[in-house]
């Protein structure tokens, strides 16, 4: 096996313990001196079996596992099961719930863009903006803590909307406001220093093809140039104006263009979410009784615009209390498979620049 | 070439300008063992029992089967939970009808014994 000059061709096992690989993900290298000759990214090492899982579980006792699919972005998870269960069992949720569920995903999205912006920035050599990501991160999840009871695992979203209204709305005023600014404050440390944009801009450019053909979804396609956005199939958010964040680029630097705009945009979400629930007054509820599912046979298949790409819940009811089959769809699985074909060409002090720019969260991943 | 340069410069400085500021600015970090964290009411840490009826609630709703109820003569003699097995979703806390189980703010349960990774409360009308 000869590659290049003559010399050998050599294989390297990047991971499963690597610390730019976010969690547990091994990548098969086959090196010809610096450069990737081909790319296997191994997955696996993080199954709990959380599918299966479902099975042997009522509707109820399957609810707090779902934020444990993506310790990230945990609300996400629960609504899309909360919604298949809805549908499933045709409840209607209230509209103040909803505005509360859309306000806490967005306050979720940016939380988990913030951690992906730091962790980016540290994989490529910088160490002050993860600092600063995670102050803001904190407060965040300080609120989750004071909302729903835990930091990460929040099992706030029942069957029918929220399990209570006892949110803090100054506090997201607060939190938002800050945010806004802190944003200019990122932007002027990465958007245009040139050791960061010699690092990202035209490096693993996946072209609109590609990004289609590899299934991907979320910012990452948003960033190849293709308007798709999920939020506008959810009727969740109907009532609420925002823009599509779009970069027709497709390399490192646009989608990390996509996810600081999104920041933005989603500030702009919660600040209208803000203005209903400030209007109305919340009614005092404190969900106590276990809801009444009469689970019909049905199959249903419900979907989120999660961080990392779009999320569907496959629910398959055969009249049971428990679930005949739960099959969940999440963003970063199609991401890590596009390493195959990215990685392709590349320097190997690339490669983490490449993947961590595609935000994998390998429990996401695994399931 | 010569704007590039201008341009790089410019940036960099910027960058530099905003990390400095952070000198003059208060430590945001806590230093944990010494500090305890503050903790809202609503944590979901261990578990208080009182006046339960032991109507099984908690039982079916825990993810985990963390939770063992040992009954005497239809009344409740011992209930149990595992923390080995808790998971702290708080499910028993939000569907007890009888609104006696709380979760506390306490949350360092780590022993070197595992006998001790359990929460108990025996003989007495719970």
């Amino acid at each position: 096996m000869k590659g290049y000059l003559g010399m050998d061709k050599m294989c390297l096992n990047l991971g499963p313990q690597h610390p730019s690989t976010h969690g547990v993900l091994r990548l098969i290298l086959e090196l010809d001196g610096e450069k990737v000759l081909s790319a296997e990214p191994d997955v696996g090492y993080l199954h709990r079996g959380l599918e299966k899982m479902a099975e042997s579980k009522n509707y109820i006792q399957y609810l707090p596992m779902v934020d444990r699919v993506d310790y990230l972005s945990g609300f996400f998870y629960s609504y899309a099961f909360c919604n298949a269960v809805e549908i499933l069992n045709h409840i209607q949720v209230p509209e103040y719930a909803n505005y509360i569920r859309v306000m806490l995903l967005e306050l979720n999205r940016i939380a988990s863009h913030l951690l992906w912006l730091g962790t980016y920035l540290l994989d490529l050599g910088a160490i002050s903006p993860m600092f600063y990501t995670f102050r803001e991160r904190e407060d965040i999840v300080t609120y989750f803590e004071k909302v729903t009871g835990q930091r990460l695992m929040y099992n706030y979203f029942t069957f029918g909307g929220v399990r209570h209204t006892d949110i803090y709305l100054n506090e997201v005023k607060n939190i938002v406001e800050k945010i806004y600014f802190k944003v200019d404050e990122y932007e002027s440390l990465i958007t245009d220093n040139p050791i960061f944009i010699s690092r990202t801009k035209d490096i693993g450019v996946i072209s609109k093809k590609k990004a289609l053909d590899w299934g991907l979804t979320g910012p990452n396609l948003r960033a190849s140039g293709i308007l798709q956005d999920y939020r506008m199939n959810t009727p969740m958010y109907d009532d609420i104006e925002y823009d599509i964040v779009m970069s027709s680029e497709g390399d490192c630097y646009s989608r990390y263009i996509v996810r600081i705009y999104e920041i933005r945009e989603s500030v702009s979400i919660i600040n209208q979410c803000l203005e209903y629930l400030t209007t109305i007054e919340l009614p005092n509820i404190e969900c106590s009784r276990v809801p009444i599912l009469n689970n019909p046979v049905g199959e249903i298949y419900s979907f989120v615009e999660a961080p990392r790409g779009l999320t569907m819940c496959y629910l398959n009811s055969v009249g049971e209390d428990t679930p005949y089959r739960v099959k969940w769809r999440t963003g970063s699985f199609y991401s890590t498979q596009i390493l195959k074909e990215v990685l392709k060409g590349v320097n190997l002090s690339d490669v983490m620049a490449i993947y961590g720019s595609l935000d994998v969260v390998l429990p996401e991943v695994d399931r | 070439m010569l704007k590039q340069l201008y341009l790089s410069t410019k940036a960099i400085l910027r960058g530099h300008y905003t990390v400095l500021k952070h000198l003059f600015r208060k430590p945001v970090t806590e230093e944990y063992p010494e500090i305890h964290p503050f903790l809202n009411p609503k944590f979901r840490g261990v578990h208080v029992l009182e006046n339960c009826k032991g109507c099984g609630y908690c039982k079916r709703v825990c993810p985990s089967n963390a939770i063992t109820i040992i009954k005497d003569d239809s009344l409740p003699s011992r209930y149990s939970i595992d923390y080995s097995k808790c998971i702290f979703c708080g499910n028993c806390m939000y569907y007890c009808p009888s609104k006696s189980m709380k979760m506390t703010e306490a949350f360092e349960v780590a022993t070197s014994n595992k006998l001790d990774l359990s929460y108990d409360v025996e003989n007495r009308r719970m």
